[in-house]
């Protein structure tokens, strides 16, 4: 597990692909360079896994256990913490898919055993976590140099239990913002500027939906609006404050209209053709930012570091990013610690070090994952954070802005179950030629089922 | 089959002694031996069957049966995966329900149907394929390691490429199928598409095992028997159909047993065809298998209860398949 | 060894030399046939359907993200396949793995093949109370979904406190009633009765009838049998994924589950994973092979 700097590398070697074979050369030179860069890189991680080989004998190892996207180790912050802490010696435990990763912690969870010292919660089960394993898990609010204020207000109360326990340190949240293609709106007709954007649709999905007709109406050829109905109708849920569940814990989706209204306009949305038909994350999905195939997607700020990854060279500088309609959240994760480990002390000291905001803004800095701590907001890797796909724009202050809008919302244990079925057994049905009406009969057929115990 | 050898071996040394009457004191010696001998003979035999089949089932004693126990007591209770011990007893009612789940019976036409569609071309293809490499072949170590290279690749491994193989805009596939002029074909989301397409993975990792197993046994099929019916006229084709064929019975029904419980438990391709929408099996659960629903309730939605009810369902289903299927085997043979 | 003891089918039923000479070779089918043209031709189509999605696989792990989006997809290698096999191997850390996998599917292989033999020779030729019933319960144990068995199992496992141990993953994966019911259906067919009667008549122990007459006739099957669990081993995922870590001893598919992470997969890295997962078994294959198949020869030679 070395060390590894993964978007630089993708950048450098896609741009050499994209030339001709007569520029081998150049892009073996540029692949060896990444190569270089990376061997640099591997070398910082050899010397501490030397020094662990070596003298590890009396040091005190943290194991964490992270799915794929935290990026402690690429950013650096192990070394760090390592050379503040000569006792202590860092290993992690990486799978890169959460749908593998989870169901093995609940099981190594519910069984005490397996557990690494550290383990990292995604967003979208940090309900359950608090629900079903507070008491296998350290009360976090209690280490050194911890406090609720620390953290993004809603953050910190997602891993929190009823009566107070806090069972997982907020790493990054996804603040959303819609993310736009500059050329693909000018020829459009559509304005081209952030703040004008932004006005379009300023406080209602309705007017974004609109705004996508406008688009429609001269749209270059073989584009969409919006890249996938699934992105839109989670981007519209992700700012509601209660959607799925309410704060009696109790499972609401089929009655509360917020659901509904948001499942209708992706629907139309849909059948319109102002979506791509396509499932995030897929990749089919891929080859659409590839291929320049839509103009719009509601985007956190790891969704540019995707882009990034995903898009031909010339894509670069022709993106920009607009406020949404409302302000909501993607993503994001948690750092909990299990009262079982050997070393549970020392792991949530780690767990608090690694959440504080100067690791968080270094975070930022190097995987593009958002601070949830809103003092880094103010630190300069947020404050003149840029991107490559968005030129010049001053992205750590707009999604920050966003940041502080976001409106606590409730979440619950199967939010995701809830959230997979409308979006993936639901409108994009309506992609396929199914009408948004049957569309809904079928996710919540699927739902219902995947609820019951 | 039937011949007894082993009841029949030990008279014929056994009894001889007591049958002769003895001579002198050295024949009775010899013949306390032997009875000794024969004693020792007899516990052999009554008892080496079951030392050669216990490790067998004590490992099964020891790592299979209490899952099985543990399924089935869960099967009888509202049991989630976050708290596995932690049991409310609701009875039947994790089997009745699936009456009327229909989740359940759709999963079951998608299993039968991916069955069919992967394992009848499978078997047929690596029967015709173990008969060709039964030939001299120039290279014949080379398509032996050809064969079992798609076994060889994980589930995971295939998957992830034929997905990217049977994209829909830019799959190599639908891309090849442009060129002789047929319209891209949206291999995850048409039914009858996305189960030839998940059947084509199970088909690519499966018919080179499957004929190495028939190879092995065609070449444990005395040559004689090819001789014999050469000398009496009888073609290539027939020499196939009436000794090669034939000799290969147990196997065949091997391969057909093992295939017929792979197919009911298919998860892995249909999991990973579409990764991106859970275990769901396709948007319209298209081609989510049994397994893969199975799979969903345990894993994904972690309902241990449901799941194991699930999964007693279809042993239980297995099990009714098993005895039509002897039961009308048993007919034609009767009848044959 | 082998040569005395697989004779005696053939002596039991002994053609008369002469036909045996007069038989030109082309009359005889199976193992001694020359194959002709159309053969050739069907076996290089199958080649090519069997090696595509590989080589297309290292294909895609040469290329990157971008190249993979576009039409028409490639068809030949690009520039970065060693780079990514590199990168995988290092941050897989796969040279552990691959020790590790091989210990535990050698040890898997080997032992199911030793245990298949013996009880699938028993199931096929001995004659014993409840050995209807007994095969019953083999063919049954065969029927349980594994995805679900593994949560009680995982449950046991926890408390033989045996996480992270390369046991957790052998002991279970010995349970093979697979490996009994090929070895009973092969042996069935494979081994004459005759030749169990003459090794009694010359008072062999049931044991010694094992070691001297079921392993020499169930040799290519053994061989067969441990080339597939040895396969089935090294690649199974659900159950190694729960009980090791990759810090611990992890197997190659535990291993390279990590690999490709990031807010941007990187297709072609999880590809690498993939095909060095698959690599050293087809390295084996291409090795061995001529050791394997000379094991199943040899049974049609002699059989």
């Amino acid at each position: 597990m070395r060390a590894r700097t993964l978007p630089q590398s993708q950048l450098r070697s896609s741009r050499g692909t994209a030339t001709t074979r007569r520029k081998a050369v150049v892009l073996t030179a540029v692949v060896s360079l990444g190569m270089g860069l990376l061997a640099g890189c591997a070398d910082d991680g050899g010397d501490e896994s030397g020094s662990s080989s070596g003298g590890g004998e009396g040091k005190t190892v943290i194991t964490l256990g992270l799915f794929g996207t935290q990026g402690f180790k690429e950013a650096g912050l192990y070394a760090e913490y390592e050379k503040l802490n000569p006792d202590i010696k860092i290993q992690e435990n990486v799978v890169e898919r959460n749908e593998n990763y989870y169901p093995a912690l609940v099981n190594h969870l519910t069984t005490n055993s397996g557990l690494q010292d550290i383990q990292a919660v995604e967003v979208g089960n940090i309900a359950e976590v608090v629900e079903t394993q507070a008491s296998k898990l350290m009360d976090l609010s209690k280490v050194e140099g911890v406090k609720a204020s620390g953290w993004l207000d809603w953050k910190w109360k997602q891993a929190t239990t009823k009566d107070g326990q806090t069972v997982g340190l907020g790493t990054d949240v996804g603040p959303m913002a819609i993310c736009y293609r500059k050329d693909l709106f000018e020829k459009a007709g559509l304005p081209t500027d952030r703040e004008e954007v932004g006005k379009l649709w300023a406080g209602s999905w309705d007017k974004l939906v609109e705004v996508g007709e406008d688009y429609k109406a001269k749209a270059p050829k073989d584009t969409t609006f919006l890249d996938s109905p699934g992105g839109l109708i989670n981007a519209i849920l992700s700012g509601e404050s209660e959607k799925f569940y309410d704060a009696s814990g109790k499972v609401i989706y089929k009655t509360n209209p917020a659901v509904k209204n948001a499942f209708d306009l992706t629907a139309k949305a849909a059948k319109d053709g102002l979506t791509g038909n396509q499932t995030q994350f897929q990749p089919a999905w891929d080859t659409t930012i590839a291929n320049s195939k839509f103009a719009a997607i509601s985007c956190p700020p790891w969704m540019l570091g995707y882009i990034k990854g995903k898009s031909q060279p010339d894509a670069a500088g022709k993106w920009d990013v607009a406020a949404a309609p409302k302000p909501g959240n993607w993503g994001g994760t948690f750092l909990a610690v299990p009262k079982s480990g050997k070393n549970s002390e020392e792991a949530a000291k780690l767990a608090a070090w690694l959440t504080a905001p100067e690791q968080q803004a270094k975070l930022f800095a190097k995987q593009g994952s958002f601070p949830s701590a809103p003092a880094a907001y103010d630190l300069p890797q947020v404050t003149d954070a840029k991107n490559d796909m968005t030129g010049d724009s001053p992205i750590g202050t707009i999604f920050a802005e966003a940041a502080k809008e976001i409106p606590a919302q409730v979440i619950g244990p199967k939010d995701q179950i809830v959230q997979q079925g409308l979006t993936d057994n639901g409108v994009i049905l309506v992609t396929q030629g199914k009408s948004p009406a049957e569309a809904w009969k079928n996710a919540v057929k699927t739902i219902d089922n995947n609820l019951e115990k | 089959m039937a011949t007894r050898h082993d009841t029949a071996a030990p008279p014929v040394k056994g009894g001889a002694a007591p049958g002769r009457p003895p001579v002198d004191a050295a024949a009775a010696e010899a013949a306390k031996k032997r009875a000794r001998l024969s004693r020792r003979w007899q516990r052999d035999i009554r008892w080496s069957p079951y030392a050669f089949v216990s490790p067998f089932f004590l490992l099964f004693l020891a790592f299979g049966l209490f899952p099985l126990i543990y399924t089935g007591w869960a099967s009888l209770h509202t049991v989630e995966l976050t708290a596995p011990t932690d049991m409310e007893w609701v009875g039947l009612r994790n089997y009745t329900r699936i009456f009327d789940d229909e989740f359940f019976w759709n999963a079951a036409r998608n299993t039968l149907t991916i069955g069919i569609i992967s394992t009848v071309p499978q078997l047929l293809m690596a029967m015709g394929l173990a008969h060709i490499l039964n030939y001299k072949l120039r290279g014949s170590t080379f398509y032996r390691v050809v064969m079992l290279a798609p076994y060889a690749t994980s589930i995971a491994a295939a998957s992830l490429v034929f997905v990217l193989l049977f994209g829909r805009d830019y799959g190599m596939i639908n891309w090849a199928l442009d060129l002789v002029g047929i319209d891209a074909i949206d291999w995850q989301n048409d039914k009858w598409y996305s189960q030839i397409a998940v059947s084509s993975i199970i088909i690519w990792r499966w018919t080179g095992y499957n004929a190495l197993i028939y190879l092995a046994a065609m070449q444990a099929i005395p040559q004689d028997l090819y001789e014999s019916a050469a000398l009496d006229g009888a073609s290539r084709w027939q020499q196939f159909i009436h000794v090669t064929l034939p000799s290969l019975r147990p196997t065949i029904l091997f391969t057909v047993v093992v295939s017929t419980i792979g197919a009911s438990q298919v998860f892995g391709e249909p999991l990973l065809f579409d990764a991106n929408k859970g275990a769901s099996g396709g948007s319209q659960h298209q081609f989510q298998t049994l397994g893969l629903y199975l799979y969903e309730q345990g894993w994904v939605n972690q309902h241990l209860g449901r799941a194991s009810a699930i999964a007693w369902a279809m042993f239980l289903i297995l099990i009714v398949i098993g005895i039509v299927n002897s039961v009308i085997s048993r007919r034609l043979r009767a009848s044959s | 060894m082998t040569t005395t003891l697989t004779k005696p089918p053939a002596d039991a039923v002994p053609p008369p030399p002469p036909k045996r000479t007069r038989i030109s070779k082309a009359a005889r089918a199976g193992g001694q046939l020359h194959a002709g043209p159309v053969a050739y031709v069907i076996l290089a189509l199958f080649t090519i359907g069997s090696l595509f999605p590989l080589v297309w696989t290292a294909i895609a792990a040469s290329r990157d993200n971008q190249r993979l989006a576009q039409n028409p997809p490639p068809f030949w290698f690009g520039a970065n396949l060693f780079d990514k096999l590199e990168v995988a191997w290092t941050d897989a850390n796969l040279g552990e793995a691959f020790l590790n996998t091989t210990i535990v599917a050698g040890i898997s292989a080997l032992t199911i093949v030793f245990l298949s033999t013996i009880a699938g020779f028993a199931f096929a030729k001995l004659r014993f109370k409840g050995r209807g019933a007994l095969m019953l319960i083999v063919v049954g144990t065969m029927m349980v979904p594994p995805q679900l068995s593994i949560i009680p199992l995982y449950m046991m496992v926890a408390k033989l406190d045996w996480t992270d141990q390369l046991q957790a993953v052998i002991l279970p994966s010995l349970v093979s009633a697979f490996g009994v019911f090929f070895m009973r259906q092969y042996l069935l067919q494979a081994l004459p009765d005759e030749i169990i009667e003459a090794a009694r008549v010359d008072g062999a122990s049931s044991w010694r009838v094992v070691w001297h007459v079921v392993f020499p006739a169930a040799r290519p099957a053994m061989a067969v049998l441990g080339m597939l669990m040895f396969v089935q081993t090294w690649n199974d995922f659900l159950w190694p994924f729960l009980v090791l870590t990759q810090n611990g001893s992890p197997t190659v598919q535990v291993a390279v589950a990590g690999l490709g992470r990031g807010y941007t997969p990187d297709q072609s890295l999880i590809m690498a994973g993939a095909l060095l997962g698959t690599l050293p078994l087809l390295v084996v294959f291409a090795i061995f092979g001529k050791q394997i198949v000379g094991g199943i020869m040899q049974g049609a030679v002699k059989g």
